[in-house]
């Protein structure tokens, strides 16, 4: 039984990335993408570089005093509240109308209003932060996978953190097997995307090097579909949960079973939590 | 050698200028979606300009920048920006727009001349009953593709819109087109056998659904766009919004009492609005001697009067408008459930309320199928002229609000 279940996981692993299209190509796609995702880090006004609070909408949030629910220097009391459905910023001179995913500007503040699962969620990001983005590991492509996605055999819709923080409502997509260490069954979620008909495959995972060079918590890594019908999964492309970068983010439980019996040394690095700051590799 | 020298500038200066027609493709994980590009400048000089086209559809680049081989092509109304360098005949580079969670970012590569013209195959032209395949479950959806002056174009059609107009490639048994506006990104690729059309819908860089589909039997196969959003027509449907110069007007204004009313629930920044809009300024037109009335309900990105009120001055003069618009806050299902709560299920936009002389509810019709949706778009006109006609017939003697 033991070896026919071995056979079974053996024709649907992913292997390990030698064919010739994985070389060059992907690792000009890697760096593009992590040189575009370090510039948003470093300028973006919401930048979880720069998050300095977050809080669930709930019945309303002060801002402002320092006995606020956010207490902001130099700011006077400002409420963010729904009425009728439509979210309202009562200012000292007045109320004003805001909309999810549009800055807001209070004294030297921006506000950021997003939709999740339980509501919206209000994050105060302050001036570019000073902290540095922790920077990547090398490319590696010993680390990139192929193969196919295997589909969950009762799809399920479950409420997850995405790695932003914000609580969506993903559906169980499959699963995948990698060979890394040891043999280890991978789950796949599809997290949606603004805008409907868009949508991420995301696997959070744990491996050997967390809290050795990698966020503790682990970190999330898109599986990308190809056109013959299969996937690559590279872990070049790691990165770290909102969460890393500042703790004003809530963290994702780890999924269950998504965990690699090796070190992951590719992808995202952490340089906080008291851990030894790596060196920060230079995006060419 | 001077004649030489003085050749050779001159073919230097023509191949580092972008100004031409390309034909270009954004690459999506499952293969390139096509799109044209055209890229000018006055013959007197000036600023560069430009835009992008899918079959016969174009629209205009917000802002042009040249500067010595980079290209950068903005799309303002969602911030989105194209960036390439230029390198004798091709550009490469991609498109990019940011959200809360970080840049979008889709390679984009180009080369210069018209996009390849490929007919339809005859046998793949007309209807087509598509399902789609999710993680949880199936969907419908509906393809329409014919022979158009770029070759084969077609649509996709949902139970409330169309998807835009599609354009791209055919060979005898599969075909590859695409819909790219600045925002949408979507690439339909599909193969023929026998009967049945197989194929990958994608939307953005990664993402892709299976889908499966057969000739269309004539049989309904969407859901209705009546059957989406429902309201109470227990009592006169309430609205009350400021106009364009801060009047507030309410559903119990003069100019509504005893007529037939058509609120249309739309949106700026919504590309179906657009497609809708001057089929709803044509029936004003024909009917409102009779008794039809118009008033439009902008739902916009801000929700804020200042932000809001020049964009829909612009769309209202862009369209020649001659119905009033309010400004009914911003669009988020909640903010339009909240300021409409005799509606339940509201979110397509546009969405089209039909309300009877007595000021109730008649009909509700969700969404809107555009011109590149075919027989799909004069099916809808009809079913508005016969709702219309049967509505101003009803006595409005009888009438109350």
């Amino acid at each position: 039984m033991l070896s026919f279940y071995r056979a079974f996981v053996m024709v649907f692993v992913l292997f390990a990335g030698r064919v010739s299209d994985l070389g060059a190509q992907s690792r000009e796609d890697v760096a593009r993408e992590r040189g575009d995702y370090l510039s948003w880090l470093e300028t973006a006004t919401n930048s979880p570089l720069a998050a300095v609070a977050r809080q669930p909408l709930g019945a309303g949030v002060r801002l402002g005093p320092p006995d606020a629910d956010i207490p902001l220097r130099d700011v006077a009391e400002h409420t963010i509240e729904m009425r009728g459905g439509a979210l309202l910023l009562k200012t000292p001179s007045g109320r004003q109308p805001v909309s999810r995913g549009r800055p807001v500007k209070v004294g030297g503040y921006t506000l950021y209003l997003a939709a999740s699962a339980r509501g919206p969620v209000v994050t105060v990001f302050g001036k570019p932060s000073e902290k540095k983005p922790p920077g990547y590991y090398e490319y590696d492509p010993a680390v990139v996978f192929i193969g196919p996605l295997l589909p969950a055999k009762n799809p399920q819709r479950l409420r997850v953190l995405a790695a932003d923080g914000v609580e969506v409502e993903a559906t169980e997509a499959g699963s995948i097997v990698i060979s890394l260490g040891a043999l280890t069954r991978l789950r796949v979620m599809r997290i949606p995307s603004a805008g409907g008909e868009e949508s991420e495959l995301e696997i959070f995972f744990r491996d050997e090097s967390n809290s050795q060079g990698t966020y503790p918590a682990g970190r999330f890594v898109s599986l990308i579909p190809l056109p013959d019908g299969q996937y690559r999964l590279d872990f070049n492309r790691a990165r770290n949960p909102f969460c890393a970068y500042s703790a004003v983010y809530p963290c994702p439980a780890p999924w269950r079973g998504n965990s690699i019996s090796a070190p992951v040394r590719a992808g995202e690095r952490y340089a906080g939590g008291g851990l030894q700051a790596p060196p920060v590799l230079e995006v060419k | 050698m001077l004649a030489l020298l003085l050749q050779g500038a001159v073919a230097l200066t023509a191949v580092a200028s972008p100004e031409g027609t390309w034909r270009a493709v954004l690459d999506l994980a499952g293969g390139p979606l096509p799109f044209a590009l055209q890229i000018g400048r006055p013959a007197g000089g000036g600023g560069w300009f430009g835009q992008l086209c899918n079959g016969e559809k174009c629209q205009a680049f917000s802002k042009v920048g040249v500067e010595g081989n980079s290209v950068t092509l903005e799309i303002a109304d969602y911030a989105a920006t194209m960036t390439a360098k230029l390198r004798g005949d091709s550009l490469a580079g991609s498109y990019r727009n940011v959200g809360s969670n970080g840049p979008r970012t889709i390679p984009f590569r180009a080369a210069r001349g018209r996009p390849p013209v490929t007919p339809a195959p005859r046998n793949l032209v007309g209807r087509w009953d598509a399902t789609f395949f999710q993680d949880l479950g199936t969907s419908p959806r509906v393809f329409e593709f014919r022979d158009g002056p770029y070759g084969i174009q077609g649509t996709l059609i949902s139970s409330t819109s169309d998807y835009g107009p599609f354009s791209g490639t055919a060979s005898a048994d599969s075909f590859a087109i695409g819909y790219f506006d600045g925002s949408f990104v979507y690439l339909i690729t599909g193969k023929m056998k026998g009967d049945t059309l197989r194929g990958i819908f994608h939307a953005g860089l990664r993402t892709q659904t299976p889908w499966q589909a057969v000739r269309s039997s004539g049989a309904p196969h969407l859901k209705a766009p009546t059957e989406i959003t429902f309201a109470d027509t227990s009592q006169p449907f309430r609205f009350r919004f400021p106009d364009l110069q801060g009047r507030v007007i309410g559903s119990d204004d003069p100019r509504f009492k005893g007529k037939v009313v058509l609120v249309d629930i739309f949106g700026t920044w919504c590309p179906t609005c657009h497609e809708g809009t001057p089929e709803l300024i044509r029936l004003y037109n024909r009917y409102r001697g009779r008794g039809l009335e118009i008033v439009g309900l902008a739902f916009e990105v801000s929700g804020d009067s200042a932000v809001d009120g020049p964009l829909v001055r612009r769309y209202r003069d862009k369209f020649r408008i001659p119905f009033p618009l309010l400004l009914a806050g911003s669009s988020d299902v909640e903010a339009i459930e909240g300021a409409l709560p005799q509606l339940r299920g509201a979110g397509a936009f546009p969405t089209i309320v039909f309300l009877g002389r007595d000021g109730r509810v008649r009909r509700v019709h969700a969404g809107f199928h555009g011109l590149a949706a075919g027989a799909q778009h004069q099916r809808q006109v009809r079913e508005f002229e016969v709702e219309i006609e049967k509505l101003l017939a009803e006595n409005s003697v009888n009438s109350k609000r």
